[in-house]
């Protein structure tokens, strides 16, 4: 039956040429959207490595013409205060970049030699206690780096696997980047940007490594008990503008940073998905109006086919596996170009997930046109010889 | 070969009854080749379709190749048509979009004879109709007459003991009907197929072993 099929839809191949290019934009169009969705998901679901909920942001501005020590008093002075206000369970100074706001990155290499491209991110001694940090091992920055000979560091995960796959600890190694500098711990995660961010190597580095009069570390992030997040940013914002004397102090929800942080890949998917849906449903709508007429027209050759032994079932499979048959024809066309992306790697998603858009775009296909045919084909099916062959 | 009973087809709407066929009995020994002949709607194709399994009587019951038909379903008339009976039409019902011998096969498709085996036999039916040199063509590439004969071959591949044949040479010039009925006939007499003819033709009738008059739904003679 197949033989014959496959000789009748190639017999009939410029009738089904638009209908195969349909099938083949629509696989084309889905597979991008699953292989940017698959991709995106994985990211979403691998763990951002920090709290965010019940914390917020605040910048500050200190007065000028401090000198180091006045300036790390006044920052101690700020902290202190801001930790007795009601609902503040503990806050930390960060640099210039705050998670899910800005990057910054350094180029450096390891005691080897090897080269190495990092992620920066200035945080001081309270920070993993602040954001609930995990390590993979070592410690955090305490108060005994101050005297230590080298400049402390803390790493990612995905840095000691991307760079030192091998290796089983990296605590007390050598790391140069704007001279040496030594590993005291690892993060287990730290992925700060959004959730659809990478999560890419990543150097920690103490606020205290910085000539604080050049780089004034006026950033914080305050953890409220549960549901005080609200409650805490006006008795800041009174202590903090009365310490410094300045009123331009902003604080805001780092949930809602969070949101912001995550649109620029939400809004294009929700568009992307909005737009695969209407297509699929113009799809459907076509194969559907394709065979009704195509049905109408073979209204003989279906009454012929009962006429020399066809069962109903055999005519619903028929027509079923007619557009299958087209479908796989637009598929393999399809994959064939779908392959190119991760084979050429055109881009730098990682190549499972073109597989993956592969799979679910065939998927999704096949099963809108077998349900699709489905009924035009049960319909052909229930047409009676006797009034059909005589119609002519 | 064929036994009719008293059979009686009638078409209903929400206002009329439309009586086709009247209680009519009739036999068709095997072997025999026999014409019906009557006006328009007399119900000739009503019978037809009848002893064919593609329309079912409103009473009266029927015997086919030996079988009693009533009480099959659809999925054993499915078979049974195809191992038994041939049909050839007027408008010959060709399926343009496959060439001559993939039309040929067709009865063979649902019998699931293997592709092979399916080739040959269609080869071998189409050699018997004289068209073997056309195979590979399309039916939009025949003349009326050839196309007839693709379905005279298409009727036999299956070598099926009936043919029902409904005004086969109704749409051909006389020559090319001659050439069908010629086929018929030599089917019949070296084959020993039974073969049931609709037909308008009186000259055509007359070649045949018998013919039976229907009028208004009724055997006349």
């Amino acid at each position: 039956m197949i033989t014959h099929l496959v000789r009748l839809m190639w017999n009939k191949r410029r009738a089904n040429a638009l209908i195969l290019l349909e099938i083949l934009l629509a696989f084309l169009v889905l597979f991008g959207v699953y292989a940017f969705g698959f991709y995106n998901l994985d990211r979403f679901s691998s763990p951002l490595g920090f709290s965010y909920e019940n914390s917020v942001g605040l910048r500050l501005n200190l007065p000028e013409d401090m000198d180091s020590a006045s300036t790390v008093s006044m920052q101690k002075r700020i902290r202190d205060e801001i930790l007795l206000v009601s609902g503040v369970e503990q806050a930390t100074f960060i640099g210039s970049i705050n998670p899910f706001s800005g990057n910054m990155y350094f180029n450096g290499n390891d005691d080897n030699g090897y080269e190495l491209r990092t992620q920066g991110f200035f945080a001081d001694e309270h920070f993993a206690e602040t954001m609930n940090l995990e390590l993979r091992e070592g410690r955090w920055f305490d108060e005994t780096d101050v005297t230590s000979k080298y400049i402390p560091v803390l790493v990612n995960g995905a840095l000691m696997d991307e760079f030192y796959p091998a290796a089983n600890s990296l605590v007390d190694s050598i790391l140069i980047i704007e001279g040496e500098k030594k590993i005291i711990g690892v993060v287990e995660n730290f992925k700060y940007r959004s959730n659809f961010s990478e999560n890419a190597p990543l150097t920690f580095f103490p606020t205290r490594s910085r000539d604080v009069t050049k780089y004034p570390f006026q950033m914080m992030i305050i953890r409220a008990s549960s549901g005080r997040t609200a409650a805490i940013e006006e008795p800041i914002y009174n202590l903090v503008r009365d310490i410094t004397k300045n009123t331009d102090v902003v604080i805001w929800n780092m949930a809602d940073d969070r949101i912001k942080a995550n649109k620029p890949v939400v809004v294009p998917l929700v568009v992307l998905t909005l737009i695969s849906t209407f297509l699929l449903i113009n799809i459907a709508l076509g194969l559907f109006g394709v065979l009704f007429t195509q049905i109408n027209r073979r209204r003989a050759e279906i009454g012929l086919r009962k006429a020399m032994g066809a069962t109903p079932a055999q005519i619903t499979t028929q027509f079923v596996l007619e557009v299958l048959l087209v479908a796989t024809a637009a598929l393999l066309l399809g994959v064939f170009f779908a392959v190119q992306v991760p084979i050429l790697e055109l881009t730098s998603i990682p190549a499972k997930f073109f597989y993956f858009g592969i799979v679910a775009a065939i998927i999704t296909i096949l099963l809108i046109v077998f349900l699709c045919a489905s009924i035009p084909s049960r319909q052909a099916a229930g047409l009676q010889p006797a009034d059909v062959l005589h119609e002519d | 070969m064929i036994e009719l009973k008293n059979i009686s087809k009638s078409y209903r709407t929400d206002t009329i009854e439309t009586l086709a066929l009247q209680h009519m009995t009739m036999s068709v020994p095997s072997g025999e080749f026999l014409s019906i002949m009557g006006p328009s709607g007399c119900g000739k194709s009503t019978l037809l379709n009848i002893m064919g399994l593609i329309d079912e009587p409103t009473e009266g019951t029927m015997t086919l190749a030996g079988k009693e038909i009533a009480g099959y379903n659809g999925a054993q008339m499915a078979r049974f048509r195809n191992e038994q009976l041939g049909f050839i039409f007027q408008s010959f019902h060709l399926i343009n979009d496959l060439s001559v011998v993939d039309n040929v096969e067709l009865p063979l498709l649902y019998r699931k004879v293997g592709g092979k085996e399916r080739r040959r036999l269609a080869l071998e039916a189409l050699a018997r109709v004289g068209l073997s040199n056309r195979a590979k063509h399309f039916p939009n590439q025949l003349s009326g007459g050839q196309k007839q004969r693709v379905a005279i071959a298409r009727a036999i591949v299956g070598r099926p003991n009936i043919i029902l044949a409904d005004e086969p040479t109704g749409n051909l010039d006389s020559q090319m009907g001659d050439e069908i009925m010629e086929i018929l006939l030599k089917l019949n007499s070296e084959i020993g197929t039974t073969i049931v003819m609709v037909t308008h033709d009186e000259r055509m009738a007359k070649k045949t072993h018998r013919l039976v008059r229907l009028s208004d739904g009724e055997r006349v003679s």
